[in-house]
């Protein structure tokens, strides 16, 4: 049943991945984060469960999770919405700043 | 029953983040990630963490999807309207991901996980949680608590001189 | 403060006042550069004077070698245990004499410089050089080891090189410095071979045990050794090393074959060429000969070499010298030929029949003086007449008087005319060969000495005697007093140093019965002299060209060859243009091109062109990282997983 409950957590993950490889708009980009985040919380709450079920120490990750994803958004949105202000554009794949 | 139920819900979460990754509309997709996030609430409830599942719906889907629901308004541009990768991009994309997929999924498939008899009953509640959270003992979580609240107080701050306008 | 325990102030203040005057006063002033160049080799030369005086005083018992003393002595380079390069001073015989020869030749060209290059460009830089050099040589003269010697010999070199090519502006100049510092490196490669031969064998011998308290394996005590001398014999290696460093000797003081570039070097100014191409840096081959001496005494090989290219030098030089017309050419055909002399007197020394030795560094000492005294009076008229060719100066007897008569004096010295230096030193060097039953060398060094006197009487009448050739010769007037002072303490010295009794301050090996002069010698020696004399007194005296041109094309061919140096400049440039150049420099240098930098070009280009792609990936979008950063999380989690299973 682990094994099963990992993969599910395994897949919701990859499925992120690839939203993070293609999405070209950059909302999209931190949809496919969150995503991945909430793969990740969900496979700590799963060890939680099996492993050590006695203790509360995965489900308080996945507490800490949730706040640092609610973070991330908030000050990914910000650089957003200032690029945006700046370009007219929240393309990804125009945001080349890193070749230089 | 329950693992009946938990096929159920994990192939249609799935199914969602899928949509979420695909759709064209960045709108919708933010709307799918909203079932996928609340699907994954049911699966702490069936995990027994009732609370984790409470805080779920109330931080994620009531406050991040809400805010990805304004940035996509706030950032609307015409030529963004729907976002299609072009195929290579889908190629090396779904590459990388099923690679990454097929390979953790076998190395996990190879470790043995010292797996526990699992309580029928889960005997965690929340009072126990809000005592790990402030437990100033060896394994509490008091430190990182008080971390994590100067960090979100850090980025609300930094939202905002990020993203305010420029003083004319 | 005694000298003799202090010597090293001696090379200490050239080296002060080339710093000096390099780094502070040539910039400022360059009349204030020469006052003091002259001045601090002023004090050098009374401290050499001292030091000599100091040095001759000790007692002394017995005939032969005096001995040599060490009184400073630092450790320099240590390459191993026992094997220690030291720097230092060494006083014996040899060396205060070079001392004082050095030091005397140079403070009076530096005072005969400073109103010869007076308005010159790079006065102060003139003087720069003149102390590096002096500098150089003094720290080659003190050398109490073979490596120290080899460092002011290089020093020297370049000294050397500087002041040929001190007129930079003259492609001739440059050309000639290129010339002397390319022939005498090449020899001086030699050198350095030799030096590491005897050093190594010389610390295979202390190894064996043999010498050790003799000092350091490239030490001249060590190499003076007997014991030492006789197990580097045995092993077979010393004649070879000696002919090596003979190479390096044989360049400096340019003997045949490397004499080339002594002639071209007359393209420096007259006061360098009296000081290091006369007097003193030429002279080095034959002094390092004389320090190794006990060395080359030993391998009887390698001293007739020295004997044999020492008296073929001298004659070469001496006939190529009665047909040149440039007056500094003669004179450096004329010091090739002295130093050919020196050369063969120490050939033909050994330990049993040392008066060679003693003859070679007389024959240094006395022609120091008035080789110098010839190039600076040629200097003096060179300066009034503006030209080099003596069939354009004549009648300056009258004009220059001072000049004219130091310049007989110095002409009759060399010649050997008694009671000049010139006489006594060529009277010993002959009386060697006769007593060492030469009669080759005797012979020869008659024919050569007779030769000597024609040619030096040949432009001393061509350019004071018979009539202005040209209009700078009729107007000339002569030189100023600065430049006069020199000219008569040299010719003084030129009248003097052959009474000083030699054998006395410097011998070697047994003790020398004190003789006076051979009479078996002076007679046909003087009466060559005069011959030579003569000959060019009816051939020269009125400076008619017609005088000579029925001899001329008499010889025909022969003069003609003569004249062109035995096309030995031409046979130089055919073998390395023609032959090096095209066969051995041309496919090197397209070795180098296509292959060495091809290869190099090759690896730049790969290396650019995967830069190139590898910007490719470089594309700035966030994604394309992340794709190269998942593929690679499972590259190495996959690794990871193998390595532990």
């Amino acid at each position: 049943m682990l094994f099963h409950w990992v993969l599910l957590s395994l897949a919701l993950f990859s499925v992120g991945i690839y939203g993070v490889l293609t999405r070209r708009n950059a909302v999209g980009l931190l949809i496919s984060v969150e995503l991945m985040l909430n793969a990740a919380a969900i496979n700590l709450v799963v060890f939680n469960r099996y492993v050590a079920p006695a203790q509360v120490d995965g489900q308080v990750m996945a507490i800490f999770v949730m706040a640092l994803a609610a973070a991330e958004v908030l000050v990914g949105m910000a650089i957003l919405v200032m690029l945006f202000r700046k370009r007219k554009s929240a393309d990804v794949t125009k945001m080349m700043g890193l070749r230089h | 029953m329950n693992e009946t139920l938990f096929y159920v819900l994990a192939g249609l979460s799935v199914f969602g983040a899928l949509a979420t990754v695909m759709t064209v509309h960045i709108l919708r997709s933010a709307i799918y990630l909203m079932g996928v996030l609340c699907l994954s609430a049911s699966f702490y409830v069936l995990l027994g963490a009732e609370f984790l599942a409470g805080i779920q719906i109330l931080v994620y889907v009531g406050g991040i999807v809400v805010l990805l629901v304004f940035a996509v308004m706030l950032t609307r541009s015409d030529d963004l309207d729907e976002d299609r990768p072009t195929w290579p991009r889908k190629i090396v994309g779904a590459v990388g991901a099923l690679s990454f997929f097929s390979v953790s999924a076998w190395l996990l498939s190879q470790s043995p996980f010292a797996e526990e008899k699992v309580l029928e009953t889960s005997n965690v509640d929340i009072k126990s949680i809000g005592r790990a959270l402030l437990d100033t003992g060896s394994n509490g979580y008091v430190l990182p608590f008080e971390v994590v609240s100067l960090l979100l107080l850090a980025v609300l701050i930094a939202g905002i001189v990020i993203a305010r306008k420029e003083p004319q | 403060m005694s000298i003799i325990e202090n010597p090293w102030i001696i090379p200490a203040l050239p080296l002060f006042s080339f710093l000096i005057v390099g780094l502070f006063i040539r910039p400022v002033s360059g009349k204030l550069a020469g006052i003091f160049g002259t001045l601090s080799i002023f004090c050098a030369m009374v401290a050499a004077y001292t030091l000599a005086w100091q040095y001759f005083s000790l007692d002394h018992h017995g005939g032969g070698a005096r001995s040599a003393l060490l009184p400073f002595s630092f450790e320099w380079l240590r390459f191993m245990k026992g094997m220690t390069v030291n720097f230092g001073v060494m006083v014996d015989s040899i060396s205060v004499m070079m001392l004082t020869v050095v030091t005397t030749v140079s403070f009076l060209v530096h005072l005969y410089s400073t109103s010869y290059m007076h308005g010159e460009d790079g006065y102060g830089r003139y003087f720069t050089y003149l102390s590096l050099f002096t500098f150089s040589m003094l720290g080659l003269v003190v050398a109490p080891n073979i490596f120290q010697m080899y460092v002011f010999w290089e020093l020297v070199g370049v000294s050397s090189f500087l002041l040929i090519g001190f007129y930079y502006q003259k492609p001739a100049a440059v050309s000639a410095s290129k010339k002397a510092f390319i022939v005498t490196r090449f020899a001086d490669l030699g050198f350095l071979i030799g030096i590491l031969v005897l050093a190594y064998f010389g610390y295979q011998v202390q190894l064996g045990g043999v010498g050790v308290n003799a000092g350091q394996a490239v030490d001249f005590t060590f190499l003076s050794n007997p014991e030492v001398l006789t197990k580097l014999n045995e092993m077979g290696v010393l004649t070879l090393a000696l002919i090596l460093v003979y190479a390096g000797a044989a360049g400096k003081s340019a003997m045949f074959p490397l004499h080339i570039w002594l002639p071209d070097a007359m393209e420096g100014p007259t006061p360098v060429s009296a000081l290091i191409h006369a007097a003193t840096m030429v002279v080095a081959g034959v002094y390092l000969v004389a320090r190794l001496f006990p060395a080359f005494s030993a391998a009887p090989n390698a001293l007739e070499v020295v004997a044999v290219v020492g008296l073929f030098t001298s004659a070469f030089a001496a006939i190529i010298a009665c047909t040149q017309d440039d007056i500094k050419r003669v004179l450096a055909f004329s010091t090739l030929s002295q130093l050919g002399y020196m050369m063969f007197s120490l050939g033909i020394a050994t330990m049993e029949e040392p008066l060679g030795y003693t003859a070679a560094m007389f024959h240094l000492y006395t022609h120091a003086f008035f080789k110098a005294l010839l190039f600076l009076g040629a200097g003096a008229v060179i300066h009034s007449v503006h030209t080099n060719d003596v069939w354009k100066m004549g009648g300056l007897k009258s004009k220059m008087p001072i000049t004219h008569f130091t310049f007989l004096i110095a002409v009759l010295a060399i010649a050997g005319i008694w009671p000049l230096a010139g006489f006594f030193s060529k009277d010993e060097i002959l009386s060697a060969a006769l007593e060492s039953h030469r009669y080759f060398h005797f012979y020869g060094g008659l024919v050569i000495a007779g030769l000597t006197a024609f040619y030096m009487a040949r432009i001393y009448f061509l350019t004071f005697w018979g009539k202005a050739r040209s209009d700078n010769a009729s107007h000339a007037h002569e030189a100023s007093a600065v430049i006069l002072i020199p000219l008569v303490i040299l010719s003084v010295l030129s009248c003097t140093t052959g009474w000083i009794p030699f054998a006395h301050f410097v011998a070697i090996g047994r003790e020398l019965p004190h003789t006076g002069i051979n009479m078996a010698v002076a007679i046909p020696g003087t009466l060559v002299a005069v011959i030579g004399l003569l000959a060019s007194f009816f051939l020269y005296r009125t400076g008619d060209a017609k005088t000579v041109d029925g001899l001329v094309s008499g010889f025909g061919g022969l003069y003609r060859v003569i004249k062109k140096k035995f096309y030995f400049d031409e046979i130089y440039l055919f073998v390395t243009h023609k032959i090096i150049f095209r066969f051995v420099a041309t496919p090197v240098a397209w070795f180098d091109r296509n292959v060495v930098d091809g290869g190099v070009n090759l690896s730049g280009w790969t290396t650019r062109k995967a830069g190139y792609f590898l910007t490719l990936m470089q594309t700035g979008q966030l994604q394309t990282y992340g794709v190269w950063f998942v593929l690679g999380a499972v590259v190495v989690s996959t690794l990871f997983w193998m390595t532990v299973n």
